[in-house]
Parts: structure tokens; sequence; C-alpha cells
């Protein structure tokens, strides 16, 4: 994952698909041999397509791709793995290897790579549809689902898949002291998408501290995923910077948290910026995480009835499972959904590419959450709140979807 | 080769969407849980995935009449490469076929189709109060019909026997697309050849399994776990042996060797005093706590008649889940002290277990290759794990060999070659060694009859 070089992406791929042991764990969990069970669906499936690959066995063309494509890097086989195959990776080094030999990531994640770095884009939805409209990128906005224009939002659901980054993200040395100094990191998603649901964050972090806002630039998981990582450095380097006297950062999008306490990782071989990075890291926080340590009391006990939607890089992203559930067991009656931490079926350019296949996803979240009886599914991170937006409009309005910093 | 008619035939017998052909959806079905390379890939020239008995006969009638290869597949969870299509023709995958067809509460017996998957039918019967004892560790995606089709064993074989202790009877599908029923509800049943027996354990090499009749047993109360550490292997055993003599029956006992318990305190970063050899894992069932606790005070007994170094009673169930966690995360513990793990599965009378463990540290000294040994003590079957790296042709070549002389240890002290993973591919040049060559003559002589053309998964077995 670290390299463009196309022969170490074979190897690094290889070191990772050789691992399995092809005992079949992952058949039972993965959300996508759920809905279509064919073995090339699965982590063992595409592992060993991806084993065959690396040995000679299959040229790396086009259906190669598509098998390796047809991943919601989820994370959840690695999960349940006894062997912990590190299949995101392997598709991810994978999917690079065939873009480079194809010659770059293509026209289409180049130029978003460029539109995405630009500050006043990203503040300007109207503006990056029109790029969008230019880029001949209409097309992908969502069948008739997208709530507004093509949003950054939307850009970030469909170009940056939950797992573009390397297993879990560290645990946050960072302390929640009464003097901490605590900044505010907001996401892009949350920005276009879910501006009310930015004023609930820093309504709710109000009450427990006075948190700093900062005019930060995107958290670079878009440039990761698709092969832009000298954008994805400059990008953090720019929010290292900014943020640099924040004591704690707290974002309330998972991507966003997971991606930056990643950052440390990515600079361990740079010497001037090691250390700030890992420093940088070690001060992010998730909203939930950051208000059980500061020790949050809900504004309110609602009456209503809630269920949890555990966003990837989340639960599996970053560990954090109990804390949400703590804060809604507080602010409401709590019910837990039946698989609350299968993966929406929104995963990057997943739901456009195989929309069949997303929506069935969804439609057994769909179900699931039905089957609480909650009167709303509660979420934090705005890529899994335009997911189930979908599924709330399908429901009839059985139910209602929110951020969590709005129920609290 | 399957032409394009005979496809379409199949084609209409099952629904095209239950036959696959693209290069790489069939690459997905060349393959099992063994140790068999993945190239050159043994892909089958078609998927076929019916949905009922009468689609499996239309197809079985269609391969008779053309010669074609099938082989059955479950979960393609098996160890031994069985069902791998290795002669190409038709994977014929049972996976869809995943119906609980009747929970009889008042005969205690649950008919399922053949590609249930093993947790999910005892669940079922948990629901009620029922208990389907046999726990293959790969019972969350192998099926039920491959369970049967390889006699499938468990942790609790030491008190609840093995698979076939609850095969009743079995709907197949022979070779030519007739269907028959053996066996039934009746306990006692004696008329004619005992057919169940024979199809279970058979790998698909007699006909194809559609359907399940097995016995369940009232689900014990209460259950428990100790964990015991031995200084000494030998009297890691001898407890086992003690324990059975004075008629203590544990659900599961467990031996893992010095190696696999350092392998798991290095994954699980625990700390586990070097000077510790063996550790056995019981479990103990029965009616209520007392009786619980009257099982654990005798094991405990007779453990400290055999030197033991540490006997601990789960307090509570989530040490009881700790510590068969130690158990459970012993197969990748063990996997990820190096890049090939072969996982043998040989079975012996249980008094000659000491003798067989140490017959293979000798191999391992030998060949020097580590090698893990773990098993279920309480019935004989151990799991020799040789750690390597097969990608290296001149230790590939030392594997083969210390393969080869644990199976001639376990033959020696009157054992056999698989207690629960069958025979396969991968231990078929062994059979002769092991049943002698009247005793393939016969066993060549049943699937004769049963598959005169030689469609059934061609080249397993022998
Ligand atoms: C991690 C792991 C742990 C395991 N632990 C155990 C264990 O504790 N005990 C144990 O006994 N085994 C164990 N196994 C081996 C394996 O799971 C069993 O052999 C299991 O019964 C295979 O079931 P399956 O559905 O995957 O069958 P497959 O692997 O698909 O097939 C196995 C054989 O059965 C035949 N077959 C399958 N279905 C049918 C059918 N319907 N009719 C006729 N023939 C059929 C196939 O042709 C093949 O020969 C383990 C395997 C793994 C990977
Ligand atoms: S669970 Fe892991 S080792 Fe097992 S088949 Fe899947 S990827 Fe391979
Ligand atoms: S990452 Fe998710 S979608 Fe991809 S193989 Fe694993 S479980 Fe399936």
């Amino acid at each position: 994952m670290t390299t463009n070089n196309t022969r170490d992406l074979l190897k690094e791929v290889k070191d990772i698909v050789t691992q399995c042991d092809r005992c079949g764990t992952c058949l039972t969990v993965c959300p996508l041999f759920d809905v279509k069970d064919i073995e090339a669906s699965s982590a063992r499936g595409k592992n060993n397509i991806a084993r065959a690959v690396a040995e000679g066995g299959f040229p790396a063309d086009a259906g190669v791709l598509e098998a390796t494509n047809f991943c919601l890097l989820c994370r959840t086989c690695i999960d349940n793995c006894p062997s912990k195959v590190k299949t995101d990776e392997a598709m991810i080094a994978l999917r690079q290897y065939i873009a480079d030999r194809a010659g770059g990531p293509g026209v289409k994640y180049s130029a978003l790579g460029v539109m995405m770095k630009k500050r006043n884009l990203v503040k300007l939805s109207a503006g990056a549809l029109k790029v969008v409209r230019k880029l001949g990128l209409g097309g992908l906005v969502p069948f008739g689902m997208a709530p507004t224009p093509f949003t950054r939002e939307q850009y970030l659901s469909r170009f940056a898949g939950p797992a573009a980054l390397a297993g879990e993200a560290p645990v946050t040395r960072a302390t929640v002291g009464g003097d901490a100094k605590v900044a505010y990191f907001q996401g892009c998603g949350m920005r276009m998408m879910f501006p009310e649901a930015v004023a609930d964050t820093l309504a709710v972090l109000g009450a427990v501290t006075a948190p700093r806002q900062v005019d930060n630039v995107c958290c670079g998981l878009p440039h990761l995923a698709h092969g832009l990582r000298e954008d994805f450095l400059a990008l953090a380097k720019e929010n290292i910077s900014l943020f640099a006297d924040a004591d704690v950062v707290v974002s309330d999008c998972a991507s966003c948290a997971g991606t930056l306490k990643h950052i440390g990782a990515y600079f361990a071989g740079d010497d001037a910026w090691r250390e700030k990075a890992e420093a940088f890291s070690a001060k992010i926080m998730s909203l939930s995480e950051y208000l059980v340590k500061a020790g949050y009391k809900p504004r309110q006990r609602s009456a209503a009835k809630m269920t949890f939607h555990e966003p990837c890089h989340l639960g599996r992203g970053q560990g954090i499972k109990k804390e949400p559930r703590q804060l809604l067991s507080a602010a409401g009656e709590y019910v837990e959904m039946a698989g609350a931490d299968t993966c929406c079926g929104g995963a990057g350019s997943f739901h456009t590419d195989y929309p069949e296949v997303a929506a069935a996803i969804l439609e057994k979240k769909r179900v699931n959450i039905e089957k609480t009886g909650a009167d709303i599914v509660v979420s934090e991170c705005p890529v899994c709140l335009a997911q189930l937006n979908k599924a709330a409009q399908k429901s009839g309005g059985r139910f209602k979807v929110m951020h969590i910093s709005q129920v609290l | 080769m399957i032409n394009e008619a005979i496809k379409e035939k199949l084609r209409t017998a099952v629904g095209p969407e239950n036959v696959l052909d693209k290069d790489l959806d069939r690459f997905g079905y060349s393959y099992d849980s063994s140790f068999i390379p993945l190239l050159p890939a043994n892909s089958p020239e078609l998927v076929v995935r019916p949905l009922t008995t009468a689609e499996v006969s239309a197809v079985m009638a269609i391969a008779h009449e053309h010669g074609i290869p099938v082989t059955a597949r479950g979960a393609a969870s098996g160890r031994t490469g069985g069902s791998i299509p290795v002669k190409g023709g038709i994977s014929l995958s049972l996976d869809r076929m995943t119906k609980i067809i009747e929970l009889d509460e008042r005969n205690m017996m649950v008919t399922a189709e053949a590609g249930v998957r093993t947790i999910d039918l005892y669940n079922h019967c948990a629901a009620k109060g029922l208990f389907y004892p046999p726990d293959p560790a790969s019972w969350k995606m192998s099926t039920i019909g491959g369970n049967v089709a390889e006699n499938a064993g468990g942790m609790r074989a030491v008190k609840y026997g093995v698979t076939s202790n609850y095969v009743m009877g079995l709907e197949v599908v022979l070779a030519d697309g007739r269907v028959i029923t053996t066996g039934g509800k009746a306990i006692k049943n004696v008329t004619g050849y005992n057919l169940t027996s024979l199809f279970t354990g058979s790998e698909g090499t007699l006909g194809i399994i559609t359907k399940v009749l097995l016995r369940l047993i009232p689900m014990p109360k209460a259950r428990n776990t100790l964990q015991l550490m031995f200084p000494s292997l030998d009297d890691a055993c001898a407890t086992i042996h003690g324990m059975l003599q004075a008629g203590v029956v544990p659900a599961s006992a467990e031996l893992m060797d010095k190696m696999s318990i350092q392998a798991v305190a290095r994954h699980r970063k625990m700390d586990i005093d070097p000077a510790i050899e063996a550790c056995v894992i019981i479990e103990v069932d029965g009616e209520d706590e007392a009786a619980l606790a009257k099982q654990a005070g005798q094991i405990k007994q007779i453990a400290r008649g055999f030197a033991v170094a540490e006997v601990r009673i789960a307090a509570s169930p989530k040490e009881a889940d700790d510590i068969w966690a130690i158990r459970r995360g012993l197969s990748s513990a063990v996997g990820a002290m190096a890049p090939t793990r072969l996982g043998e599965d040989i079975s012996v009378p249980r008094d000659a277990f000491p003798e067989v463990v140490r017959r293979i540290k000798k191999i391992s000294e030998k060949y020097n290759l580590p090698i893990a040994v773990y098993g279920h003590a309480g019935d004989g079957n151990l799991h020799p794990s040789v750690l390597c790296d097969l990608q290296n042709p001149e230790e590939a070549e030392r594997v083969h060999k210390a393969v080869d002389e644990i199976f001639a240890a376990a033959l020696a002290v009157g054992g056999t070659l698989s207690g629960e993973h069958g025979i396969g591919m991968t231990k078929r040049r062994y059979i002769a060694d092991a049943l002698g060559e009247d005793g393939v003559v016969a066993l060549k002589a049943v699937k004769q009859a049963f598959d005169p053309k030689g469609i059934l998964n061609p080249d397993k077995i022998w």
C-alpha cells in the first residue's frame, strides 16, 4: 500500500493472500456472499483469485479487476478470519496493480483528487457539482436518492471505500482533562450534507469543553484510496500544522477520525514529520469516544426508541463499539439491532458499480432496523447516514435517521 | 468435455442462474481447505447448484448418460481435497439446499437438506432444548451433508461420539439419478445391509446425499470447563485414562503439547511457565451444578495423583470462555508460526496416545521440522501440525517424508490414517497400508456396485 512499484504490489498481494488457509469461515460473515452466494464473492474466493494471479495462474485482466472491485472493504472477514488475512489490503493493492498497468488511476480519480484539495470547492457543493458535471460524472449520482446536488459528501461516499486504511487505528493516548485544549475537526461530508448535525456536535461539545473551530482541510481518505498518496500526505501536513496546539481533536465523522488516527503511520519514514504526525494522530478522538471519556451526560432523556448502526470505520476501524451504545442508552430507550456492525452497502464506489447488490445489503439492514421497532436509527458517519436515509425512505417513514450528536 | 447441448440440458434441469461457467467463477470451486496446491487449477467444467432432490436426480441422470464426472461439494471446508474436481466435469454444489424439513420433537429427530450449515442445524434444535452433539471445529461453515459424507467428528466425540452415531437415515441420489432412502425413524432396524452407515463417510464416491435424518438427545442443562497444566505429557494422558476408567466421562478433553501452548501464549501475549509440557482442557456437563462440581472434584483428585501442576476450574461462564479461547485460538496461533502449516489428522487407540506423540517428536527432530501436536485426547484423535514452508522445494521434500512417517507411526501403534478428515486426495497413497490389498479390493467392489461408470468423485480415496 505504500508503493506504486508494480512488482512490489504483486508481492504485497501474494504475501497477504498466501496466509489464507481456505477454511471458509469468511463465507459465513461476508455481507456480499450473503446476497450473492458464489465463491468468488467471498473473501476466500477473492483471496484465492488474487493468489492465482500472483502465482501466474490468471492474467490480471478486466475479469480479475471486476472480482477485486466486488468488495466492500468492510473488514468483517478479517475480524472473523482465524488467520487474520487482510483481504481489504490485498484487494486495494491488486486494484492498484491493475490500475498502474493501465497507466494510473484514471482521469476520473485524478481530476477529482485535484478538486478535492481545493478548500473553496469543498465548501461549495454547487461548485463541486459543476466540476463534477464538467467531468462527465453526473451519471454517478445515485439513482434519484441524492438529497441535494452532487456534494462533496457524495463524492466521498462514492470514492472512498471504508477501508483504504490499513488495520485498526491505534488507541488514542490523549487525556481528557479540565484544561485540555479541544478542537473540532469538521469533515467534508458533515460540512456539506449535515450542517445541522455539525451545529449539534458543537453544542454537545460545548457542554463539556470550549471546542476551538479550525478551518481544516480534507482528511485525505479519498486520495489515499485511489492512488493519490502524495495529495493525501500534503493534506495531512496541513492538518497537522493547523491543529498543532490542540491537545485533543474530535471528529464526528468515523471515516475522518479513523483516517487521522492513521496519519502517524504514514510518516514513519519521514524524519521531519514523524514526531509531529504521531503526536497529531495520538490526539484524535471520535465524538462518542471523547464524550464518554469526558463524562458527558445527554442533554435530555427522550421517550424515543433508538438503535445504532455501527460504521465500519468506527467499530472495526477504531474499536469504538461500547461508547456510542452507552451514550444512547443514557439518552433514550436503546435497542441493539441484529447485525448492527454489518456494512450498510454504501462503501465507496461500490453502490454505483453494483447498485443491485448494494441495495440488497441495505435492504437487510432496513429489515433489521424495522425489527427493532426503533423510531430512530443513529449513526456516527455521514456516509452511513446518507445510505441509511435511502432505507428510511423505503420504509415509508417508519424510522428516522439521525447523527448521534442530534439525539444526545 | 461437456458440450453446449449437455450444458443446455443441465441449465434446463436446475435453472440457468444455478449454473456457473465463467473461468473465474469455476475457479472458485477448484479448491478446498486442504494443502493441495491452487495451481494448476482443478477447475470443474461447470458448477451446478441444484435446489431440490429432483434436480439432483436430473443432473445425475444427464451426467450418467454422458459419462461426466461429478464431484459433490458442501462448503469445501474439507481438509483432504474431497470436493476438488480433479477430473473436471461437474462440481455439484449442494450449498443451496438449505431447508430444515422437520424437527420431530417426540421422536427427537431432525430431517434436513444436505446444504444446511451444521451450526444452523444445532441452533434450530437447541431452541427446542434438543442437542445435536457432533461439533466439528468447522461447524460454522461446514454443511451437514459434508459432515455425513466425511463422518466428521468434533470435540465432544469422547462422550457423545461422531456424526455417524446420530445418522438414522439418508436420502441419496445414486450415480444414475435414481433416488433411494436408507434407514428411518425406527430406532431398531436390521433390514438388510446397513446402507446408512455405508454412505456415511463415503466422501461423495457412492452417491449424492440430499437429505439426512438425525437423532437428537436432550440438551445437558449445565456445563463447566477445567484447565489442567502438567509438567509431563505422559501424566496428562494418564489423567485422561484415569478419569475415563473411574467413570468420569467429560464432554470433551482436549490436549495441547508444549509447542502448541507456547504458540498460544505468544499469540495472546500470555506468560506460560516453560516447564509446562501439556495442557488439558476439559468440559464436563450434566443435570445441575452439583453434578458438575462432583465431576470437577473427581477430576482434580485424579489429576493430583499424576502430578498436575495447576488445576483451574472456571468460576463463571466468562472464565470458561477464556479457557476455551485458548483452544479455539490454537489453530491460528500455530498457523502464525510458519508460512505453511500442514495439519494432519490421525487417530490411535487411546492408550497409545503418549507413545505416538513421542514418535512424532522423534520425527520432528529427525527432519528438523517443528511439529506442534494437539488433539482430542479423550478419543485418541490427534492433529500433528508440521510448521514449514512448502514453497521451499528442499523443505517440502522433508515435509513429505515426515508426514509419511507420521502415518506409519499411527498405523504401527494400531491407529488409522484419519480420525475425522477422511482420505480424499491427500491420503490415497497410504490407504493400502491401512486396509491391506484385500481390504481395498473389497471397498472397490462396493464402489463398482454403486457407480459402475466411475463418475462419482473419481480419484478419491484410492
Ligand atoms: C478450520 C477447520 C476445522 C475443522 N475441524 C474439523 C473437526 O473438528 N472435525 C472434523 O471431522 N472435520 C473438521 N474439519 C474438516 C471439514 O470441515 C469436515 O470434513 C466437514 O465435514 C466438511 O464439510 P463441507 O460441507 O465443507 O464438505 P466439503 O469439504 O465440501 O466436502 C467434503 C467431502 O464430502 C463430499 N460431500 C459433500 N457434500 C456431500 C453430499 N451432500 N453428498 C455426498 N458427498 C458430499 C465431497 O465430495 C467431499 O468428498 C475442519 C476443517 C476446517 C477448515
Ligand atoms: S476466513 Fe481467512 S483463512 Fe479462512 S478462507 Fe477466509 S480469508 Fe481464508
Ligand atoms: S472486506 Fe467485507 S465485503 Fe470484502 S470480502 Fe471481507 S467481508 Fe466481504
